[in-house]
């Protein structure tokens, strides 16, 4: 009998793959537990009882293994509660889909906010000790978070978690922790974790011990969260021009920022040609006047001051510039490349430089095999200034152009032309989308381009 | 094979006998000739870049006449004696100015005009005896540029290129010290660049003389000086007829009118001497005080500027030897866990680098200075650079160093120490700064080298077999010989047998740069201006190879001659000799193509990457991610 046991105790921990140290260690106290069990209970018992392992909780633990593994042994229609699959419980569910959108509506009347969020949460977890239904009330919830503005809120994310009773669905012996171990419940708390990945909500140490808490440590939602926890940190920082998350409401230091973002010039000067401001004019009718923001590095204006009169300048656009959600609409003043046979190469001042020569006198050039330029087949002109306006109308852009004049006098007498598109020109903000922060992602990536 | 090599070993043994006999001989002989070969065109730096020594201009040492010997320590002992007993350097540093009294004494020892001829009231000193005085001098740093700014560079226009009428009116005064120099060449823009000059001189109407306005910065005895050399922008018609604009040197006499000074600048370091501003309003200069011709003014300056380095070798030498007293005195007295502290290793390494250190500087301070003193104006500009970087950078070494023997009492303001440290550091950026002369000495013989290998390299490009066919030949033979000879040691070298090994590694290293110098030159062409890595490597490699040349030269003579210790001067020079070999070795390595030894690339990006967002990239290492 008792090799028989310990028989069993041995091929019960090589089948659980527990770390051989610490099943020896178990084996004798496994052995103690199985022979003060009654005989007929070895073989199921044996198995039940695999997991209880360290002393405090092992009681409790007993219980409540007893209870699970009843559940899982006629749990068919709990493992099929997908509404699609099941006449029979497609009943329920769908009745407390209701009710428990039901509870947030009611919420919902004073005010949508977290606060009210959290207070159907607490409603929920003390109405009923047993939190039944609580599957279902947390996919509501999931559901609603985006509409209480809580969507981006770890602390609300854990309060949701804590929706899960603890430990009851921590697998108790090694058929349970072979065989998908309550798996609505586990698929519901990785949908938890699904959504906060999509809004980009790290985890932290409070959520694993949450997750821990509910599923023990090698369930589903821990290994979602162990995957969270591999990726998240490595992508935080992966965008270098980061956009951040509340841009400026003001659309003039909206425009300043976008400018800034898309000069790329440390030495680039903003410069508010004109301030956004509406006035009546003298017959009654409103008159507004949109603002106009541009931007100049010294470095342009150094080449536009070189920039032969007889040839025009031209001001495009609008070209998008989407920030986030956000898309800003932009003008450049450029010119067309000079064609090859008008370039004149500047000479080196030979007295340039008091103390070494700035050109050696060789004719011959670099090897091949150390040349590592690129050879641009198709040069585009020279961007000489940008700007944002309120209006991309032709006559806000002379405005601009007007205002360039004071620092860069050869636009006087340059011809300028006007390419603009037509087309939208305020700032929009697109529709929220399903995942937005995969937008952002992709945002970021053709920024970077 | 064992056998053959001692048997080779036996033979070179042998030979170094009879070769030792022979040299001597030979130096005497050499010594002779090298007064009398009179090139206007020395090339020795140049040569290097061929991978050829030229020994007729490094070998033998150059050396002195007796008479001059005599003259020159006659003048030493009164200058040495004043700046001992006379010079304040503290008090000099501390208020920021030169007494009045030690400025007398400065010029009745005739220090304003050491090189100005002696028909002029100078004391027309050739540059090897400029360089004696310039290690007294350089006892103190205020002084020594004050000097230097009044010859060196402030009155050398005339020198160089002025005629004899402005000569005759100038020297004298500013001989005796009665009137002071100044070199007006900087302009808020930046420093070597032409293009930022923007002081301009318009002819007058009348054409007698030029209206100039403009303001220069940071002008070395600028607050006080009477004459001063000027550059500034005149329109200048061209064979073409076009009107250009180009740099003029004017001699600008404070009397003039319409000259002020600002107030003097505080500095870190040469506290003492006298830093201005300077700015010309309306300054009236008649047409006879231009310098050279008019728009010949960016000549003058170069020449100006190239002429007035090479004495810093000496100066750093003499102040690294005051400094190596200094610092053994207290390196025998004062004990530390019942030892002195000279018989720490770690302390005797550091007299044993600083003793180098002065030794190779003073060794081509002197070997440049010679070479400038023959005959013909030779052009030693290079040769000068090379001084100049290796003796600043050296001068700061061994200056830390030894405020690192004297621990905590070196940074203290009661001792010299820490002023010889803050005084030192303008040595790398005055007169150039280091990375601009290296640019200089790197390009200069880059250019001299591609001239002659662009009909070689255009040939092979071309697919001439011949050629090809030779320069195969050259490196088969190379690499199976194994043997560099360049004639420095042997039966008919100059080096003194006890330097064979030193005088082989120099070869060696000769050899191999102008191999590398060839590479580099059909890997870049004439781009490699923008490769300052590499061009600061090849720099570098020079200046070390320069430097070997001179302790070579001098050593080899200190024994043939008997000179008294010159047994330490074999050590001195051998272990530099080694140690810059090694060093050589490295930086030539580094510069082959795809060597695992250069990092370059990544430097770049990571400058690069800095500098794009101007500030530290890196996050801090307690910051978490999540």
């Amino acid at each position: 009998m008792l090799q028989l046991s310990n028989w069993i105790c041995w091929s019960v921990v090589y089948v659980g793959s527990r770390p051989p140290c610490a099943s020896k260690m178990n084996a004798t106290r496994f052995l103690f537990h199985t022979r003060s069990l009654r005989l007929p209970l070895l073989c199921v018992g044996g198995l039940r009882n695999k997991s209880v392992s360290s002393g405090p909780i092992a009681v409790r633990q007993v219980l409540s293994s007893d209870h699970c593994a009843r559940r899982c042994l006629c749990s068919k229609p709990v493992f099929s509660r997908d509404p699609s699959q099941s006449e029979e419980s497609q009943d329920k569910p769908n009745k407390s889909l209701i009710s428990y959108d039901d509870l947030f509506e009611r919420a919902a009347v004073d005010s949508k906010n977290k606060a009210t969020f959290s207070r159907v949460l607490d409603v929920f977890k003390n109405k009923d000790v047993r939190r039944r239904g609580h599957v279902e009330f947390i996919y509501v919830a999931l559901k609603k978070m985006a509409e209480f503005g809580v969507e981006r809120d770890l602390a609300v994310y854990n309060k949701l978690l804590d929706v899960f009773p603890k430990e009851v669905f921590i697998p108790r012996n090694f058929i349970q922790r072979m065989f998908n171990h309550y798996p609505r419940q586990q698929e519901c708390g990785v949908q938890i974790l699904e959504q906060m990945e999509s809004y980009g909500v790290m985890p932290n140490v409070e959520t694993k011990v949450l997750l821990i808490q509910i599923f023990g440590k090698k369930s589903h939602p821990i290994r979602k969260y162990q995957r969270l926890m591999y990726w998240f940190p490595r992508f935080k920082h992966v965008n270098p021009y980061p956009v951040p998350r509340e841009l400026p409401q003001d659309p003039v230091d909206l425009a300043r920022f976008s400018l800034h973002r898309i000069a790329a010039d440390l030495n680039a000067k903003v410069t508010l040609y004109q301030m956004p401001s509406s006035d009546y004019s003298e017959d009654g009718s409103l008159v507004c006047q949109p603002y106009i923001v541009g931007i100049q590095s010294p470095d342009q204006r150094e080449v536009l001051a070189k920039h032969r009169p007889d040839r025009p300048v031209f001001v495009e656009g609008p070209f998008p510039l989407w920030l986030r959600r956000t898309c800003v609409y932009y003008y450049v003043l450029r010119a067309d490349p000079l064609p090859p046979e008008e370039k004149v190469e500047e000479p080196v001042d030979p007295e340039r430089n008091f103390f070494y020569p700035l050109e050696l006198d060789l004719d011959y050039d670099r090897d091949l095999g150390d040349d590592e330029d690129f050879d641009v087949d198709e040069e585009e002109g020279p961007v000489y200034a940008m700007c944002m306006t309120g209006s991309g109308d032709r006559d806000t852009l002379a405005k601009w152009i007007s205002g360039l004049q004071e620092t860069n006098p050869i636009l006087g007498c340059t011809p300028t032309v006007f390419r603009l598109d037509s087309g939208p020109s305020e700032v929009q903000s697109c529709a929220v989308s399903d995942h937005p922060e995969i937008e952002d992602v992709l945002q970021g990536q053709k920024m970077a381009q | 094979m064992a056998k053959v090599f001692s048997g080779v070993i036996r033979a070179c043994a042998l030979t170094h006998f009879r070769a030792r006999a022979l040299t001597v001989q030979v130096l005497g002989l050499q010594s002779l000739r090298g007064f009398r070969t009179q090139s206007a065109s020395l090339a020795f730096a140049k040569d290097i870049f061929l991978g050829k020594i030229n020994k007729a201009e490094a070998f033998p040492y150059p050396e002195i006449s007796n008479e001059e010997l005599e003259e020159i320590s006659q003048l030493v002992a009164p200058v040495e004696k004043f700046f001992m007993e006379d010079v304040d350097s503290r008090k000099i540093d501390l208020e920021a100015t030169i007494p009045p009294k030690t400025m007398t004494g400065l010029k009745e020892l005739g220090l304003f005009g050491i090189q100005i001829p002696e028909e002029y009231g100078g004391l027309g000193l050739s540059n090897t005896m400029y360089a004696r005085l310039g290690e007294i001098t350089s006892m103190d740093g205020s002084i020594a540029v004050t000097l230097a700014a009044h010859q060196a560079i402030g009155l050398k226009g005339i020198l160089i290129a002025g005629n004899d009428e402005q000569k005759s009116r100038y020297l004298p005064k500013l001989a005796s010290g009665e009137h002071i120099a100044a070199f007006c060449l900087t302009e808020p823009g930046s420093g070597s660049d032409a293009a930022s000059i923007q002081s301009r001189a318009t002819l007058s109407e009348d054409k007698k003389y030029f209206v100039l306005n403009g303001s220069k910065i940071w002008i070395s005895n600028g607050g006080f000086a009477d004459i001063f050399t000027v550059f500034a922008r005149t329109e200048v018609v061209d064979k073409d007829g076009k009107k250009m604009d180009k740099i003029t040197a004017f001699l600008v006499e404070r009397a003039f009118g319409g000259v002020t000074s600002g107030k003097p600048e505080d500095k870190l370091g040469i506290r003492g001497s006298n830093t201005t501003e300077v700015h010309f309003e309306n300054t009236r200069v008649p047409v006879e005080n231009v310098i050279g011709d008019v728009g010949g003014g960016f000549k003058v300056a170069m020449n100006i500027l190239n002429s007035g380095r090479f004495s810093m070798g000496s100066a750093s030498a003499g102040m690294i030897k005051r400094l190596i007293e200094m610092t053994a005195e207290y390196a025998g007295t004062r004990k530390q866990f019942g030892k002195k502290l000279e018989e720490f290793g770690l302390i005797q390494e550091k007299f044993a680098m600083m003793a180098q250190q002065a030794f190779v500087m003073e060794s081509m301070a002197y070997l440049t200075a010679g070479m400038m003193d023959r005959p013909g104006m030779p052009d030693c500009s290079v040769e000068a650079a090379m001084v100049k970087v290796f003796s600043s950078e050296g001068a700061w070494m061994c200056v830390s160093e030894a405020l690192q023997i004297l621990g905590g009492l070196g940074y203290m303001k009661d001792y010299p120490y820490e002023r010889y440290l803050r005084d030192s550091r303008i040595l790398l950026i005055f007169e150039g700064t280091n990375e601009i002369l290296r640019m200089f000495i790197a390009l200069t013989g880059m250019q001299y080298a591609g001239k002659i290998l662009t009909g070689k390299i255009k040939e092979m490009k071309k697919g001439n077999l011949g050629i090809f066919m030779e320069i195969f030949r050259e490196k088969l033979w190379n690499s199976l010989s194994k043997k560099i000879d360049l004639g420095l040691a042997g039966p008919d070298g100059v080096v003194h047998p006890s330097l064979t090994d030193s005088a082989k590694k120099l070869e060696e290293n000769v050899f191999y740069f102008g191999k590398t110098v060839d590479g580099l030159l059909y890997r870049f062409g004439k781009s490699i201006i923008d490769e300052q890595l590499v061009l600061k490597r090849v720099a570098d490699v020079l200046i070390n190879i320069y430097a070997m040349t001179a302790v070579l030269s001098r050593a080899s003579r200190s024994i043939t001659i008997g000179l008294r210790d010159h047994d330490h001067e074999v050590l001195l020079a051998n272990t530099f000799c080694a140690q810059a070999h090694f060093q050589n070795n490295y930086r030539l390595a580094q510069l082959e193509k795809n060597s695992p030894e250069n990092h370059d690339a990544s430097i770049k990006k990571i400058a690069q990457q800095i500098l794009e967002r101007r500030t530290y990239v890196c996050s801090h290492p307690l910051d978490r991610s999540f």
